[in-house]
């Protein structure tokens, strides 16, 4: 028998079920959206998306919608086109929960009823409806909580997988409630269906209803210890909500965003290690290493380059390296690692434990533990300087923007890296584009005398804004500092994003730029601290883990 | 750098300062605008369009001028219950319009943003919320939206009555075209009514009501005929004509002002010259700031835009007798609720009707409910006789541009309709 699916909590499942239907949550993640880009637009919401490229491969036959969002609505009208299920209902839910409402949505569920019941020939089964009623569990003790739009079932293993505490997921259809009360059993069908609507309308209300006072219960829970707020790309409801659980949340929060596709996972992987180690206790507790000769290494494995530290047990730096990272990160590192042994003259037995860290951590098998680069830079970074409260990273691939407490540990952080906008790598094509390099771009920018905007923010079309800026003979200064005005907003609204505060410290390849230090600094209207160490910020922070291993042992 | 440019330069660095001064140099700045439409008019113009470009400018620099006697409406909320209380409504589309002119969409869209605002929000609503969060949007005396068409207009409007702290009035329409439905909106305009009665101390009065609902009416009819009588003449168009109308004919419909734009229509077209050129029918909004539409569309005798949905989502085939009821029909039957298709016969119907020979759907960014439906739209309309372009842009955020694509597409578009011509 095929399944029925649904997408929203709203759906009458317990309805379908006493009519016959099989009904399943329709999640999935696919690896992309080659179909729905076709039929829809590539820009509506990626669980829209899912959804299409599902029906279309076939493997949905009956889907019970709710009209939840001008995205479901879209997917509605074209799945309805295309004929390709068997059974395709939309319920028209309103976004009130008053008394004509109620009526509205009886009527809804009689419609449903009627025609899935001569879609299947089936009549409604009261002993199957009464049976369908059962409670959701929920965590008893201390516990982290997914809000936001949904998320995906790959997605949500993932999440459970990080943390350090059970997960409970409160997003979209997962936060049903209706269950956890049994229908009137002297009813009739009349009499089951009103009490239904009514129980299907006292749900704690989503984005989409008017009212939604009601969900702020969602984080005022003492047992909460920590939010995940996932927003899923094209869809606006959340990121409203996210604005105000930012204000309001007194527990760590960390907001994620995914499209919907298997494909970003690996780099959101990092942000919920970075946030688990951040709220967790016990996570420090590694394999214990007693002390030796006195010397530990932290290893940066970055896309670019790795890099390698050497402390001494004095906390002076032994040796730090730079390397390209080249075609393997465990290559990269070993090579890194040998020359770091090289120039102090050490041998690999002389280290008493090794932290990695970077995006190939995990694929270096030395090493005694892996740490996300977010905390091993706010490590380091504190180690340099101890007044920093705010680190701004800016890479060849990524830019992330790190706050950190007086101990050098992370409050809050926030990463871009799927838009090449605001990282390294813009300015990298802009510098081709112009046929500089980057050494010349960092100069350039410092004498202007035009001020110009460039007012796309994406590369592709911010390329060819260059391009017709050199055509219409604007000097070269003059562009180049209105690109680093670019890099240097997108970098500054992500500070604001995680609250920047003074002193602000930037790290990573960008910070040699001079000229774009000094567009920022005047967009954050303060200075900013560059430490000549600045580049193996990351890896310092690997090698002070390595010796608190050793410490505390 | 232009004048504009300064401007907007000017109103931005001074309201990270002292909003209340920005406000005063914004509402300066269109008032010199203003008496420039008065004095100097552009004359390309038909004398009715060069009319509505003073109606539209009054209906934005009311907010600047007393904001106590406005309301901040979504686009589809039926004027006339407001305007029989003395407010004058405004909506997000056309303040936006206004500041993106302005030159000061930037740092508004940016301020939203900031505040964690998702980047793919509408940008008419981003920088209408950005502009508030900023102070240089002045606090009105209601707010009141629709549920009609569109997801931004709930997310918006509840937050900005948080921000400003005044009453929020929400008109639930459902999706589905029936009698039940319309008087489930009938009753929530009756409420509307009380709220709106509460909140400014007037009366609505149906006779007045009814009267006004004639005038609706009939313009709609009017309009209609304009439309059709234009199908075989020239009508020089520039770019933001048929967007104002497609604001003026939902928010100042019902007034004697629209009335009077409109028979000032049915007196021009009959002195203008014959069709010259392409007709091009525009679903949604325009971005009127695109250098590479103004290229193709702008007083351009090969090819003009005929018409713009927004200002045809009106049947006028309600009663005005009921007022209520005759609202919640308009609502309910209203040419962008439901369905996509619906909408799309509606166009269909809008396109022929002011003989167009070719459509431009244009995919605004963050509109989810036209970009979903584009590839449905282009079918369609194709069947029945109307090649379709999709134009992807942005009507607000010119940094969603791509003017290079636009114009390679658009160019394209019209030189396939012109086909005969090359
Ligand atoms: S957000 Fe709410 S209304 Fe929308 S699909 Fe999810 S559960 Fe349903
Ligand atoms: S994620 Fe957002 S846009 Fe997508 S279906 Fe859910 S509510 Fe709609
Ligand atoms: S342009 Fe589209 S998304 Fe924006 S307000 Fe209008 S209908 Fe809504």
């Amino acid at each position: 028998m095929n399944k029925l699916y649904y997408v929203c909590k709203y759906t009458p499942i317990e309805l379908l079920e006493a009519l016959g239907a099989d009904c399943a949550n329709l999640n999935e993640m696919p690896e992309g959206f080659e179909c729905a880009d076709q039929i829809a637009h590539p820009n509506i919401c990626g669980f829209g998306k899912a959804v299409i490229e599902q029906v279309m491969s076939g493997q949905v036959k009956e889907l019970v919608l709710v009209n939840c969002c001008d995205t479901i609505r879209s997917v509605y009208d074209i799945l309805a086109e295309s004929g390709k299920l068997d059974f395709l209902y939309m319920l028209d839910m309103l976004r009130s929960t008053g008394e004509c409402s109620r009526e509205r949505t009886v009527a809804q569920l009689h419609g449903l009823a009627k025609a899935y019941s001569e879609y299947r020939g089936t009549t409604f089964d009261r002993e199957a409806f009464f049976k369908a009623f059962r409670p959701n569990p929920k965590c008893k003790g201390p516990y982290i909580s997914i809000l936001g739009a949904r998320m995906g079932a790959e997605l949500y293993d993932m999440v459970q997988k990080c943390m350090p505490y059970p997960v409970e997921n409160d997003s979209c259809v997962n936060n049903r409630s209706v269950g956890e009360m049994l229908p009137p059993e002297d009813a009739d069908f009349d009499g089951l269906m009103e009490w239904y609507a009514a129980e299907l309308l006292r749900q704690l209300p989503c984005m989409r209803m008017m009212d939604n006072t009601g969900r702020r219960q969602l984080y005022n829970n003492p047992n909460l210890k920590g939010i995940i707020y996932h927003t899923v790309k094209f869809c606006d409801f959340y990121s409203f909500e996210y604005a105000q659980v930012k204000r309001d949340a007194t527990v760590p929060l960390l907001k994620i965003e995914s499209d919907y596709t298997l494909q970003s996972s690996g780099q959101l992987l990092t942000r919920l290690q970075a946030f688990a180690e951040s709220i967790a206790v016990d996570w420090q507790e590694g394999t214990e290493k007693k002390m030796g000769k006195g010397y530990f290494a932290g290893i940066d494995s970055g896309s670019t380059s790795t890099d390698v530290v050497i402390l001494d047990k004095d906390k002076n730096i032994v040796t730090g390296i730079i390397l390209p990272t080249g075609a393997g990160a465990a290559a990269g590192a070993e090579r890194a690692l040998e020359e770091a042994l090289q120039d102090a003259g050490l041998e690999r037995g002389d280290i008493d434990a090794m932290v990695t860290t970077g995006y190939g951590r995990t694929a270096i098998s030395e090493g005694d533990r892996s740490i996300t680069e977010i905390t091993c830079h706010a490590k380091g970074a504190h180690f340099l300087d101890p007044s920093v409260r705010t680190v701004i990273d800016i890479g060849g691939q990524d830019s992330k923007v790190i706050r950190l407490d007086e101990n050098g540990a992370v409050v809050n952080f926030v990463m871009n890296d799927k838009c090449a906008a605001g990282t390294g790598r813009f300015l990298e094509m802009m510098a081709r584009t112009m046929e500089m390099s980057l050494d010349e771009m960092s100069k350039a920018g410092l004498k202007y005398k035009e001020d110009i905007t460039i007012s796309s923010m994406c590369t592709v079309f911010a390329e060819s804004e260059v391009v017709s800026l050199i055509a219409q003979n604007k000097a070269t200064d003059d562009i180049v500092h209105g690109l680093n005005k670019a890099v240097a907003s997108k970098t500054a609204a992500l500070a604001k994003r995680v609250g920047g505060e003074e002193r602000y410290m930037m790290t990573g390849g960008v910070s040699k730029n001079q000229s774009l230090v000094k567009t920022l600094e005047e967009k954050l209207g303060t200075t900013l601290v560059v430490n000549d160490k600045a580049q193996l910020c990351g890896a310092l922070g690997a090698a002070l883990f390595a010796m608190d291993m050793v410490e505390r042992a | 750098m232009s004048i504009v440019d300064v401007f907007g330069e000017y109103v931005d660095k001074l309201c990270d300062k002292d909003p209340q001064k920005a406000r005063v140099l914004l509402r300066t700045g269109w008032q010199y605008q203003d008496l420039k439409f008065k004095f100097m008019p552009d004359r390309r113009l038909l004398p009715a369009d060069r009319y509505l470009a003073r109606l539209m400018m009054d209906t934005m620099l009311k907010p600047l001028k007393a904001p106590e006697q406005t309301a901040i409406v979504s686009i589809f909320t039926p004027a006339e219950l407001l305007q029989e209380v003395g407010l004058s409504p405004y909506n997000a589309e056309g303040f936006s319009c206004y500041l993106s002119a302005s030159k000061v969409e930037r740092s508004c869209l940016q301020q939203a943003e900031n505040t964690g605002i998702a980047e793919t929000l509408c940008s008419y609503h981003k920088t209408f919320l950005g502009a508030a969060q900023r102070g240089l949007l002045p606090k009105p005396r209601c707010i009141v939206y629709t549920s009609l068409m569109c997801d931004a207009n709930l997310l918006t409007f509840r937050a900005l009555s948080q921000l400003y702290d005044v009453p929020l009035f929400a008109i639930d329409v459902p999706l589905q075209q029936n009698e039940e439905n319309v008087q489930y909106v009938a009753k929530q305009l009756r409420d509307l009514a009380a709220f709106l009665e509460k909140h400014t101390g007037k009366k609505v009065d149906e006779d007045s009501l009814r009267a006004r609902l004639e005038t609706s009416k009939r313009t709609l009819e009017k309009f209609r005929q304009f439309q059709m009588a234009r199908a075989d003449r020239y009508i020089p168009e520039d770019l933001v004509s048929p967007l104002y109308c497609g604001m003026t004919n939902n928010l100042l419909l019902g007034t004697p002002q629209e009335e009077k734009y409109v028979d000032m229509l049915l007196h021009d077209v009959q002195s203008a010259p014959a069709k010259k050129g392409k007709h091009i029918y525009w679903m949604h909004t325009i971005p009127f700031w695109s250098e590479a539409v103004q290229k193709e569309l702008l007083f351009n005798e090969n090819s003009q835009i005929v018409g713009c949905e927004l200002s045809q989502v009106n049947e006028p085939d309600f009663d005005p007798s009921s007022p209520y009821e005759a609202l919640a029909h308009r609502m309910v039957y209203h040419a962008l609720n439901g369905s996509v298709t619906r909408r799309i016969d509606a166009g269909i119907r809008h396109a022929k009707e002011a003989g167009a020979d070719g459509v431009v759907w244009f995919d605004h960014w963050g509109c989810k409910h036209t970009m979903g439906g584009a590839q449905l739209a282009k079918h369609k309309f194709e069947e029945a006789g109307l090649p379709l372009l999709i134009l992807d842009g942005d009507g607000c955020d010119r940094s969603h541009g791509g003017e290079g694509q636009t114009s390679t597409r658009l160019g394209a578009f019209l030189e396939m309709l012109n086909g005969d011509k090359l």
